[in-house]
C-alpha cells in the first residue's frame, strides 16, 4: 500500500467537507421556499439562520489551511492543459491519449481552484449579510446576488467531486479515509505520480 | 377591499401623538431620547419604534426655511420587496385588505427583508432575533378600527380608508394646494413598488428627498436576478449535476484500474 493523504490532510478535507455540507444544506434551505423543509432537518429556520453563518465561518477558515496546504501542488502546468482538452475521453473512460496525471489530475485541480474561489466570494457575501445593521445597503444587494451564484456553483462542483470521489472512482473514498492506495491504484490513476514516488 | 393611510404632510403639525398612539397601542417601551439636533423623536425607526415623524429641516442660504415634517413608517408596497427577499415561507403576509404583515412565529431573523426593502423600514431586534415593522394596525383594522396612529391625529392629516377612495382625495387635496399656489403639490404613490398602501401629498412633490421619502423606489435588481433567474439557472445546474452523475454511472459506469496494468 501506498500513502496517497498523510492524516493531517484527511482531517482538512473532512473537516472542509462536514462543515460545507452544513452550510450548504442549510443555505438551500434559505435559498428556495421549496426547500424550506430542509430547515427542519437542522432544528427549524431560527437555527439554521443563527448556526449557518458559523458553519460558513468554519469552512473558510478549514480551506485557508487546505489552500496554504495544497495550493503549491494545485498549478496547471502543460500537461494539465492536455488534460483538459481531452478530458471528455478521460470521462468516458477511454483513457487513451489522456495524460499521465500526477499527484492530482487537471480536474482535481480545476475544482481546487474553483472551490477556493467560491469560498472566499461566499466567506466575504457571508459576512456582509451576516447582519444587516453593519453593512451598507449597497454591499448588502451586491452580497445577495454573490452569495446564491458562488454557492451554486460550489454545490455543482461538490456534486460532481462527490460522485467522482464515490462511484466513479473506486478506491477514492478509501484514499481519503484511511490515506492509503494500492499499487495498481496509484499507477492507474495517477500513473506520473506514482512513477515520481517509486524513483 | 384594499386599506390605504393617506398622508396630508402639508396639515402635520409634528404634535407626535401618532407617535405616542403607535408606541401606546403597541405596547412598546418608550425609547430613550436620543438628542441630535432636531426635534425628531430618533434618527430613525427602530426594532420597538415603528412610527416616525421626519422633521426634514429645508436650508436655503444657511438658514432653515421650512420643516418638511413627514411621518416615516411601513409603506406597504403593491408589489412589496421584503416579501420578495424572504426565505421563510408565511413569515411576511399580505392580508386581503392589502396590509403588509410580519408573522413573528415564522420570522427566522435572516434580515434579507431590511436588504430587500426599499424604503429601509424593517429592523432586525438583536434580542428577539425577529424584524419589526408597522402593522398598519392589521389587529385592529381586522375589527373595524381605524389605526392607532390616525386616531390620534389631531389635524386630519392623517386619514384611514378605502385606498381608491383615498388616492381621489389626495389628488383634490393636491389639486387645492397648488391652487393655493403651491405650484408642485402632489401626490407620492411610487409607481417602482407597484403604487403603496401608504400615500402622502407633498406640497412639493417635485423633490421628495426633501420630505425623506426616495425619489423613484424599486425592488433591487440584485434581488429582482436572484429570486428570478439565478433561481431557475441554479435549480437547472443542481438537478443537472445529479441526474448527469447518474446518467453517467449508467452509461460509463465506474473506472477500472486495468488500463493502468504494464
Amino acid at each position: 500500500m501506498i500513502e496517497r493523504f498523510s492524516f493531517v490532510e484527511r482531517g482538512i478535507h473532512w473537516m472542509s467537507a462536514l462543515s460545507f455540507l452544513y452550510a450548504a444544506f442549510t443555505g438551500l434551505s434559505m435559498w428556495s421556499h421549496k426547500l424550506f423543509w430542509i430547515a427542519s432537518m437542522f432544528g427549524g429556520g431560527e437555527v439554521t439562520r443563527a448556526t449557518h453563518p458559523w458553519a460558513g465561518t468554519f469552512f473558510a477558515l478549514v480551506l485557508g489551511f487546505m489552500f496554504r496546504q495544497w495550493a503549491s501542488q494545485m498549478r496547471l502546468d502543460a500537461t494539465d492543459r492536455q488534460w483538459l482538452k481531452v478530458s471528455h475521453r478521460y470521462a468516458m473512460n477511454d483513457e487513451n491519449g489522456v495524460p499521465d496525471a500526477g499527484r492530482f489530475n487537471a480536474g482535481q485541480k480545476m475544482l481546487f481552484w474553483m472551490q477556493s474561489v467560491s469560498a472566499l466570494l461566499l466567506f466575504v457575501s457571508g459576512v456582509v449579510l451576516w447582519n444587516p445593521e453593519w453593512m451598507p445597503r449597497t454591499l448588502r444587494l451586491i452580497a445577495i446576488l454573490v452569495h446564491p451564484v458562488a454557492a451554486l456553483g460550489s454545490i455543482s462542483g461538490i456534486i460532481i467531486h462527490v460522485y467522482m470521489g464515490t462511484l466513479a472512482v473506486p478506491g477514492a473514498l478509501h484514499a481519503m479515509v484511511r490515506g492509503v492506495v494500492t499499487e495498481r491504484w496509484a499507477k492507474s490513476h495517477h500513473r506520473a505520480w506514482f512513477k515520481q514516488i517509486s524513483r | 377591499m384594499i386599506v390605504a393611510k393617506l398622508i396630508d404632510t402639508s396639515l402635520c403639525i409634528g404634535c407626535k401623538a401618532c407617535e405616542v398612539a403607535c408606541q401606546e397601542w403597541n405596547d412598546q417601551e418608550f425609547l430613550k431620547g436620543e438628542f441630535f439636533g432636531t426635534y425628531q423623536t430618533a434618527p430613525d425607526l427602530a426594532p420597538n419604534f415603528w412610527n416616525l415623524i421626519k422633521f426634514n429641516e429645508i436650508e436655503q442660504d444657511g438658514k432653515i426655511v421650512a420643516w418638511n415634517m413627514a411621518k416615516y413608517q411601513c409603506m406597504h408596497c403593491a408589489d412589496a420587496g421584503c416579501m420578495r427577499a424572504c426565505p421563510a415561507p408565511g413569515a411576511i403576509i399580505r392580508h386581503a385588505n392589502g396590509i403588509v404583515d410580519f408573522v413573528h412565529d415564522k420570522c427566522i431573523g435572516c434580515g434579507y427583508c431590511v436588504t430587500g426593502c426599499p424604503f429601509d423600514v424593517p429592523k432586525l431586534s438583536p434580542k428577539t432575533n425577529k424584524v419589526y415593522k408597522c402593522t398598519l394596525c392589521s389587529d385592529r383594522t381586522a375589527v373595524g378600527l381605524e389605526p392607532a396612529c390616525i386616531k390620534a391625529c389631531p389635524t386630519n392629516c392623517l386619514t384611514f380608508g378605502e385606498r381608491d377612495a383615498l388616492v381621489h382625495q389626495a389628488e383634490s387635496r393636491a389639486k387645492e394646494l397648488r391652487a393655493d399656489g403651491a405650484s408642485h403639490a402632489g401626490v407620492y404613490n411610487p409607481a417602482g413598488v407597484g403604487g403603496t398602501n401608504v400615500l402622502y401629498v407633498l406640497k412639493d412633490a417635485s423633490k421628495p428627498e426633501s420630505y425623506g421619502l426616495p425619489r423613484d423606489p424599486q425592488i433591487p435588481l440584485s434581488v429582482m436576478l436572484w429570486k428570478g433567474p439565478v433561481k431557475w439557472l441554479g435549480s437547472l445546474a443542481l438537478a443537472g449535476g445529479v441526474l448527469g452523475a447518474a446518467l453517467h454511472y449508467l452509461r460509463f459506469g465506474p473506472k477500472d484500474e486495468g488500463h493502468g496494468d504494464d
